[in-house]
Protein backbone atom coordinates (compact mmCIF):
# COMPACT_ATOMS: atom_id res chain seq x y z
CA UNK A 1 0.00 0.00 0.00
CA UNK A 2 2.79 2.56 0.78
CA UNK A 3 4.06 2.20 -2.91
CA UNK A 4 0.84 4.00 -3.65
CA UNK A 5 1.91 7.33 -2.05
CA UNK A 6 3.98 8.78 -5.02
CA UNK A 7 4.40 12.20 -3.28
CA UNK A 8 3.22 13.47 0.20
CA UNK A 9 3.25 17.00 1.42
CA UNK A 10 4.82 17.56 4.77
CA UNK A 11 1.37 17.99 6.09
CA UNK A 12 -0.33 15.32 4.45
CA UNK A 13 -2.14 15.01 7.53
CA UNK A 14 -4.25 18.48 6.88
CA UNK A 15 -5.98 16.67 4.01
CA UNK A 16 -8.10 14.65 6.27
CA UNK A 17 -10.04 18.29 6.63
CA UNK A 18 -10.77 20.37 9.84
CA UNK A 19 -8.28 18.64 12.02
CA UNK A 20 -6.05 19.85 14.61
CA UNK A 21 -2.68 18.40 13.47
CA UNK A 22 -2.70 15.00 14.23
CA UNK A 23 0.78 14.53 15.28
CA UNK A 24 0.33 17.71 17.78
CA UNK A 25 -2.72 15.37 19.56
CA UNK A 26 -0.28 12.24 19.41
CA UNK A 27 2.24 14.33 21.54
CA UNK A 28 -0.24 15.48 23.73
CA UNK A 29 -1.45 11.97 24.02
CA UNK A 30 1.54 9.44 23.80
CA UNK A 31 4.68 11.02 25.68
CA UNK A 32 7.13 8.50 25.92
CA UNK A 33 7.12 8.60 22.04
CA UNK A 34 9.35 9.97 19.67
CA UNK A 35 8.24 12.54 17.82
CA UNK A 36 9.27 10.80 14.70
CA UNK A 37 7.14 8.34 15.80
CA UNK A 38 4.34 9.66 15.98
CA UNK A 39 3.93 11.25 12.79
CA UNK A 40 4.82 7.94 10.60
CA UNK A 41 1.61 6.61 12.87
CA UNK A 42 -0.04 9.73 11.66
CA UNK A 43 1.03 9.40 8.07
CA UNK A 44 0.28 5.68 7.92
CA UNK A 45 -3.10 5.81 9.20
CA UNK A 46 -3.74 8.92 6.89
CA UNK A 47 -2.59 6.95 4.46
CA UNK A 48 -4.24 4.00 4.65
CA UNK A 49 -7.81 6.05 4.90
CA UNK A 50 -7.24 8.19 1.72
CA UNK A 51 -6.25 4.98 -0.16
CA UNK A 52 -9.43 3.63 1.15
CA UNK A 53 -10.97 6.65 -0.21
CA UNK A 54 -9.37 6.18 -3.69
CA UNK A 55 -10.09 3.37 -3.94
CA UNK A 56 -13.93 3.74 -3.18
CA UNK A 57 -14.21 6.66 -5.36
CA UNK A 58 -12.70 4.61 -8.22
CA UNK A 59 -15.22 2.09 -7.96
CA UNK A 60 -17.97 4.36 -7.69
CA UNK A 61 -18.42 4.10 -11.58
CA UNK A 62 -20.47 2.81 -14.15
CA UNK A 63 -20.52 -1.44 -14.54
CA UNK A 64 -21.40 -3.20 -17.45
CA UNK A 65 -24.73 -3.71 -18.69
CA UNK A 66 -26.33 -6.74 -17.19
CA UNK A 67 -25.00 -7.71 -14.01
CA UNK A 68 -26.44 -5.42 -10.85
CA UNK A 69 -26.10 -5.52 -7.50
CA UNK A 70 -29.33 -7.05 -5.68
CA UNK A 71 -30.69 -4.47 -2.68
CA UNK A 72 -28.69 -6.94 -0.04
CA UNK A 73 -25.68 -6.46 -1.65
CA UNK A 74 -26.00 -2.87 -2.02
CA UNK A 75 -26.75 -2.94 1.97
CA UNK A 76 -23.82 -4.89 2.63
CA UNK A 77 -21.62 -2.53 0.45
CA UNK A 78 -22.70 0.54 2.68
CA UNK A 79 -21.65 -1.41 5.98
CA UNK A 80 -17.94 -1.10 4.55
CA UNK A 81 -17.72 2.29 6.43
CA UNK A 82 -19.16 0.69 9.85
CA UNK A 83 -15.94 -1.97 9.30
CA UNK A 84 -13.52 0.76 9.05
CA UNK A 85 -15.30 2.39 11.73
CA UNK A 86 -14.69 -0.24 14.41
CA UNK A 87 -11.04 -0.83 12.88
CA UNK A 88 -10.09 2.59 13.35
CA UNK A 89 -11.72 2.51 16.97
CA UNK A 90 -9.37 -0.02 18.03
CA UNK A 91 -6.24 1.66 16.68
CA UNK A 92 -7.76 5.11 18.70
CA UNK A 93 -7.95 2.69 21.81
CA UNK A 94 -4.85 1.17 21.57
CA UNK A 95 -3.19 5.13 21.00
CA UNK A 96 -5.28 6.52 23.98
CA UNK A 97 -7.23 8.81 20.75
CA UNK A 98 -9.83 10.74 21.51
CA UNK A 99 -13.20 10.33 18.53
CA UNK A 100 -12.64 14.04 17.80
CA UNK A 101 -8.94 13.49 17.32
CA UNK A 102 -9.97 11.20 13.98
CA UNK A 103 -12.83 12.91 13.36
CA UNK A 104 -12.21 12.66 9.91
CA UNK A 105 -14.03 14.02 6.74
CA UNK A 106 -14.54 12.07 3.48
CA UNK A 107 -16.33 13.85 1.78
CA UNK A 108 -19.66 12.59 0.14
CA UNK A 109 -18.91 9.56 2.21
CA UNK A 110 -19.60 11.52 5.13
CA UNK A 111 -17.48 11.50 8.14
CA UNK A 112 -15.49 8.71 9.44
CA UNK A 113 -16.92 8.77 12.93
CA UNK B 1 -22.79 -16.04 -11.04
CA UNK B 2 -19.67 -14.97 -12.22
CA UNK B 3 -17.56 -11.91 -10.99
CA UNK B 4 -16.10 -9.61 -13.33
CA UNK B 5 -12.48 -8.00 -12.73
CA UNK B 6 -11.73 -6.62 -16.12
CA UNK B 7 -11.85 -6.27 -19.72
CA UNK B 8 -8.59 -6.72 -21.44
CA UNK B 9 -7.56 -7.82 -25.32
CA UNK B 10 -7.09 -11.18 -26.20
CA UNK B 11 -4.35 -12.75 -26.79
CA UNK B 12 -2.75 -11.83 -23.72
CA UNK B 13 -0.34 -13.25 -21.46
CA UNK B 14 -0.97 -15.69 -18.56
CA UNK B 15 -3.46 -14.90 -15.54
CA UNK B 16 -1.70 -14.21 -12.66
CA UNK B 17 -1.97 -16.22 -9.93
CA UNK B 18 -4.00 -14.31 -7.17
CA UNK B 19 -7.06 -15.63 -7.04
CA UNK B 20 -9.17 -18.40 -9.04
CA UNK B 21 -9.57 -16.43 -12.45
CA UNK B 22 -10.79 -17.21 -16.00
CA UNK B 23 -11.22 -15.56 -19.38
CA UNK B 24 -13.56 -15.15 -21.37
CA UNK B 25 -13.17 -14.24 -24.87
CA UNK B 26 -14.71 -12.66 -27.83
CA UNK B 27 -12.58 -12.20 -30.98
CA UNK B 28 -9.97 -10.05 -29.84
CA UNK B 29 -11.24 -9.39 -26.03
CA UNK B 30 -11.34 -11.11 -23.35
CA UNK B 31 -13.44 -10.69 -19.71
CA UNK B 32 -11.20 -11.70 -16.77
CA UNK B 33 -13.59 -13.53 -14.43
CA UNK B 34 -13.91 -15.81 -11.65
CA UNK B 35 -17.02 -17.18 -9.61
CA UNK B 36 -18.77 -15.68 -7.48
CA UNK B 37 -17.83 -16.38 -3.71
CA UNK B 38 -20.69 -15.19 -1.16
CA UNK B 39 -19.50 -12.49 1.01
CA UNK B 40 -20.04 -8.87 2.96
CA UNK B 41 -18.81 -6.50 1.53
CA UNK B 42 -16.24 -5.14 3.44
CA UNK B 43 -12.96 -2.82 2.98
CA UNK B 44 -10.86 -6.44 2.77
CA UNK B 45 -13.03 -7.65 -0.23
CA UNK B 46 -12.98 -4.50 -1.76
CA UNK B 47 -9.38 -4.53 -1.33
CA UNK B 48 -9.05 -8.21 -2.87
CA UNK B 49 -10.98 -6.90 -5.90
CA UNK B 50 -8.48 -4.18 -6.58
CA UNK B 51 -5.64 -6.60 -5.82
CA UNK B 52 -6.52 -8.95 -8.65
CA UNK B 53 -7.28 -5.85 -11.25
CA UNK B 54 -3.99 -4.63 -10.24
CA UNK B 55 -1.99 -7.64 -10.83
CA UNK B 56 -3.64 -8.11 -14.00
CA UNK B 57 -2.52 -4.27 -14.88
CA UNK B 58 1.02 -5.14 -14.19
CA UNK B 59 1.41 -7.02 -17.40
CA UNK B 60 -1.50 -5.83 -19.90
CA UNK B 61 -3.70 -2.99 -20.82
CA UNK B 62 -7.04 -2.93 -18.67
CA UNK B 63 -10.71 -1.55 -18.59
CA UNK B 64 -11.45 -1.62 -14.70
CA UNK B 65 -14.83 -3.87 -13.97
CA UNK B 66 -16.66 -2.57 -10.84
CA UNK B 67 -16.40 -4.15 -7.34
CA UNK B 68 -19.77 -6.30 -7.72
CA UNK B 69 -20.26 -6.44 -11.27
CA UNK B 70 -21.99 -9.79 -12.02
CA UNK B 71 -23.22 -11.98 -14.73
CA UNK B 72 -25.57 -15.01 -14.79
CA UNK B 73 -22.91 -17.14 -16.85
CA UNK B 74 -20.12 -17.34 -19.48
CA UNK B 75 -22.33 -16.51 -22.37
CA UNK B 76 -24.31 -13.62 -20.96
CA UNK B 77 -20.76 -12.44 -19.95
CA UNK B 78 -19.51 -13.58 -24.26
CA UNK B 79 -22.55 -11.76 -25.37
CA UNK B 80 -21.83 -8.19 -23.53
CA UNK B 81 -18.58 -8.55 -25.44
CA UNK B 82 -19.70 -8.55 -28.32
CA UNK B 83 -22.97 -5.80 -28.06
CA UNK B 84 -20.06 -3.69 -26.63
CA UNK B 85 -17.20 -4.51 -29.01
CA UNK B 86 -16.38 -1.01 -30.49
CA UNK B 87 -16.86 0.73 -27.31
CA UNK B 88 -15.02 -1.42 -25.76
CA UNK B 89 -12.18 -1.82 -28.47
CA UNK B 90 -12.24 2.55 -28.34
CA UNK B 91 -11.45 2.38 -24.23
CA UNK B 92 -8.51 -0.28 -24.52
CA UNK B 93 -6.82 1.93 -27.09
CA UNK B 94 -7.46 5.20 -25.20
CA UNK B 95 -5.84 3.61 -22.18
CA UNK B 96 -3.03 1.73 -23.76
CA UNK B 97 0.26 1.74 -22.06
CA UNK B 98 -1.07 4.23 -19.54
CA UNK B 99 -2.50 4.15 -15.74
CA UNK B 100 -4.56 6.15 -13.43
CA UNK B 101 -2.56 9.01 -11.10
CA UNK B 102 -4.63 10.86 -8.94
CA UNK B 103 -3.86 14.53 -7.86
CA UNK B 104 -5.45 16.68 -4.90
CA UNK B 105 -4.05 20.24 -4.18
CA UNK B 106 -4.88 21.57 -0.99
CA UNK B 107 -4.40 25.68 -1.02
CA UNK B 108 -3.96 26.46 2.77
CA UNK B 109 -3.74 30.71 2.48
CA UNK B 110 -7.30 31.09 1.25
CA UNK B 111 -10.44 30.36 1.08
CA UNK B 112 -11.52 27.63 -1.90
CA UNK B 113 -14.27 29.51 -3.01
CA UNK B 114 -11.18 32.77 -3.56
CA UNK B 115 -11.21 33.41 -7.09
CA UNK B 116 -7.04 33.20 -6.44
CA UNK B 117 -7.44 29.76 -4.85
CA UNK B 118 -9.32 28.77 -8.20
CA UNK B 119 -7.02 30.33 -10.63
CA UNK B 120 -3.61 28.47 -8.83
CA UNK B 121 -5.85 25.45 -8.37
CA UNK B 122 -6.50 25.88 -12.32
CA UNK B 123 -2.82 26.55 -13.01
CA UNK B 124 -1.27 23.14 -11.23
CA UNK B 125 -4.48 21.25 -13.29
CA UNK B 126 -3.37 22.40 -16.26
CA UNK B 127 0.51 22.31 -15.77
CA UNK B 128 -0.02 18.19 -15.27
CA UNK B 129 -2.69 17.88 -18.09
CA UNK B 130 0.26 18.62 -20.08
CA UNK B 131 1.76 15.72 -19.05
CA UNK B 132 -0.83 12.99 -19.08
CA UNK B 133 -2.89 12.26 -22.31
CA UNK B 134 -6.39 12.59 -20.62
CA UNK B 135 -7.32 14.16 -17.21
CA UNK B 136 -10.31 14.79 -15.37
CA UNK B 137 -11.48 17.03 -12.35
CA UNK B 138 -13.60 15.94 -9.75
CA UNK B 139 -15.64 18.44 -7.59
CA UNK B 140 -14.08 18.25 -3.84
CA UNK B 141 -16.18 19.14 -0.48
CA UNK B 142 -13.24 18.98 1.32
CA UNK B 143 -12.70 22.74 2.60
CA UNK B 144 -9.28 24.53 0.70
CA UNK B 145 -9.10 21.43 -1.72
CA UNK B 146 -8.42 23.57 -4.96
CA UNK B 147 -8.02 20.50 -7.35
CA UNK B 148 -8.83 17.03 -7.13
CA UNK B 149 -8.15 15.38 -10.41
CA UNK B 150 -7.65 12.21 -12.07
CA UNK B 151 -4.47 12.06 -15.21
CA UNK B 152 -3.75 8.71 -17.45
CA UNK B 153 -0.14 9.05 -17.80
CA UNK B 154 1.60 7.01 -19.90
CA UNK B 155 3.60 4.61 -18.12
CA UNK B 156 6.89 5.64 -18.91
CA UNK B 157 5.91 9.17 -18.09
CA UNK B 158 5.06 8.33 -14.61
CA UNK B 159 8.06 9.24 -12.79
CA UNK B 160 8.68 12.91 -14.43
CA UNK B 161 4.47 13.24 -13.65
CA UNK B 162 5.09 12.75 -10.15
CA UNK B 163 8.59 15.07 -10.69
CA UNK B 164 6.80 17.87 -11.37
CA UNK B 165 4.27 17.54 -8.89
CA UNK B 166 7.20 17.33 -6.07
CA UNK B 167 8.22 20.58 -8.19
CA UNK B 168 4.85 22.75 -7.57
CA UNK B 169 4.52 21.21 -4.00
CA UNK B 170 7.81 23.07 -3.44
CA UNK B 171 7.15 25.85 -5.71
CA UNK B 172 3.89 26.88 -3.89
CA UNK B 173 4.47 27.86 -0.40
CA UNK B 174 0.89 27.99 0.10
CA UNK B 175 -0.24 24.44 -2.05
CA UNK B 176 0.04 20.84 -0.82
CA UNK B 177 -0.17 18.36 -3.42
CA UNK B 178 -1.09 14.86 -2.58
CA UNK B 179 -0.29 12.37 -5.57
CA UNK B 180 -1.26 8.53 -5.15
CA UNK B 181 -1.67 5.85 -7.88
CA UNK B 182 -1.17 4.12 -10.59
CA UNK B 183 -4.67 3.06 -10.20
CA UNK B 184 -6.49 1.38 -12.95
CA UNK B 185 -7.82 3.90 -15.12
CA UNK B 186 -11.41 3.42 -13.66
CA UNK B 187 -12.04 7.53 -14.68
CA UNK B 188 -10.92 6.98 -18.27
CA UNK B 189 -12.90 3.86 -19.24
CA UNK B 190 -15.77 6.18 -21.04
CA UNK B 191 -15.23 9.04 -22.81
Amino acid sequence: MRDKLLHAPPDLDTFAGDLPRIDDVLSRRVNADPENVQRGLAQLVLTIVELLRQLMERQALRRIDGGTLSEEEVERLGRTFMELDTRMEELREQFGLDEEDLNLHLGPLGSLL
Amino acid sequence: MIELYAITCHPAPPLPPVAPLSEVTADGLAAVCAPHVERDASPRTMWHHEAVVEALMEDRDILPVRYGTRLADESAVARVLDERREDLVEALERVRDAVELSVRVRDRSVDASDPLATVRGHEVHDRLSRLARASARRRGSVPREVVRGAYLVERDSVAPFVEEVARLDEAHDELSLLCTGPWPPYTFVER
